[in-house]
């Protein structure tokens, strides 16, 4: 596929690198929160709703969320091979980094005060989804239809903990009827 | 290390390729079932090792879980890794590369742009979720709570705040609770 942007496409090289540096720097999980902080924020190589809804979208598709997110950013980046480039770039990092640990690790067995800062290191790493949720939302400009629809999945998946894939293909017509009589605002 | 036979390299390749295929809503919905195979199905891993690899997943960057790339290693070494890693990314990787081509090709049309922004609040509203069910889980208790809630203020009064201070001031903190208790 050709890249989607009218802009020309980001360079390989450049591609491989931001995502090698996610992938070693993206702590905790939540890759996806990472991915928000360098694409969007600081390199600004796609915009608040686009991010989402590539992200929406691949809440259709099984699979981890940066995962998805990398393939779908790397292709609209620099199509087939900007993908291939961005997943390997993104693994690979943490694959060596992975077996290190799991190496030193070997010897190191049960230990309390470890598992805590383990704990320290995810409360973190939630600070940064929340901040993801909130600010793309801000950006995105959703209107009070929205706002509702947002608190509304939070409600179901957050709070009554109800399994999100029903809770989804309820909510998301919805969203997309209610988006389709709005008059746009962007 | 134990040098991987090919029987287990095709066992690591049938239990996580799936997986791959199971895991809506990220890596965290399959993680039961990792355990499962690994512990009761394949005795790959004892219940103590299986939580002991799982923190370490966590401990390490990189997307949701290496837990697959950690327990490949376990069972058959570096060539173990290489495919439990292949097997669990690779199938959802090519999945959402068709669909997004197929995506690319209704751009512009009235559907493509309702969708895209019909579907941002609820995305946003899952990244809220995300984050409130792992803090639920949490053994930690109301510290995790106060720590996540300090971070998101943080990062969104300061986005171009670099988090991984905010993570080292996280480790450091529960790690002198812990030692204080």
């Amino acid at each position: 596929m050709a890249p989607l942007r009218s802009a020309p496409a980001i360079a390989l090289p450049r591609i491989f690198l931001a995502f090698v540096r996610v992938g070693c720097t993206s702590f905790g999980g939540g890759t996806a929160g990472w991915l928000h902080r360098d694409m969007v924020l600081k390199r600004r190589w796609l915009d608040d709703a686009t991010f989402l809804s590539d992200f929406a979208l691949g809440q259709a598709i099984p699979g981890s969320n940066g995962i998805k997110l990398t393939v779908q950013i790397g292709q609209r980046l620099h199509g087939a091979a900007g993908a291939v480039v961005a997943l390997v770039g993104l693994l690979a990092g943490p694959f060596a980094i992975v077996l290190a640990i799991g190496a030193a690790y070997a010897g190191f067995g049960e230990n309390r005060i470890l598992h805590q800062m383990l704990d320290g290191v995810a409360a973190a790493v939630i600070g940064l989804t929340f901040a993801t949720g909130l600010h793309s939302m801000a950006h995105s400009r959703p209107g009070l239809a929205g706002l509702t629809l947002a608190a509304a999945t939070v409600l179901c998946v957050g709070i009554l903990r109800w399994p999100m894939l029903p809770v989804v293909a309820v909510l998301a017509p919805l969203g997309i009827g209610l988006a389709l009589v709005e008059p746009r605002r962007r | 290390m134990s040098e991987g036979s090919g029987g287990a390299l095709i066992a690591l390749g049938l239990v996580f390729a799936p997986l791959s295929l199971l895991s809506f809503g990220g890596g965290n919905a399959v993680i039961a079932d990792i355990a499962q195979q690994s512990i009761a199905v394949y005795h790959w891993t004892s219940e103590r090792e299986f939580a002991d690899l799982f923190a370490l997943s966590r401990a390490a960057p990189g997307p949701g879980s290496m837990l697959a790339t950690l327990i490949g290693w376990k069972v058959a070494g570096f060539s173990g890794a290489l495919v439990a890693t292949t097997a669990y990314y690779l199938p959802s990787a090519l999945l959402v590369f068709g669909a997004a081509r197929l995506w690319g090709r209704w751009r512009g049309s009235v559907w493509h742009s309702a969708i895209e922004r019909g579907l941002a609040p609820i995305a946003a509203g899952l990244f809220l979720s995300g984050g409130i069910v792992v803090l639920r889980a949490s053994p930690s208790g109301w510290p995790v709570w106060a720590a996540a809630i300090v971070t998101t203020a943080a990062l969104l009064r300061w986005p171009q705040l670099h988090p991984v201070p905010l993570l080292l001031a996280g480790a450091a903190l529960f790690g002198l609770l812990a030692l204080s208790q």
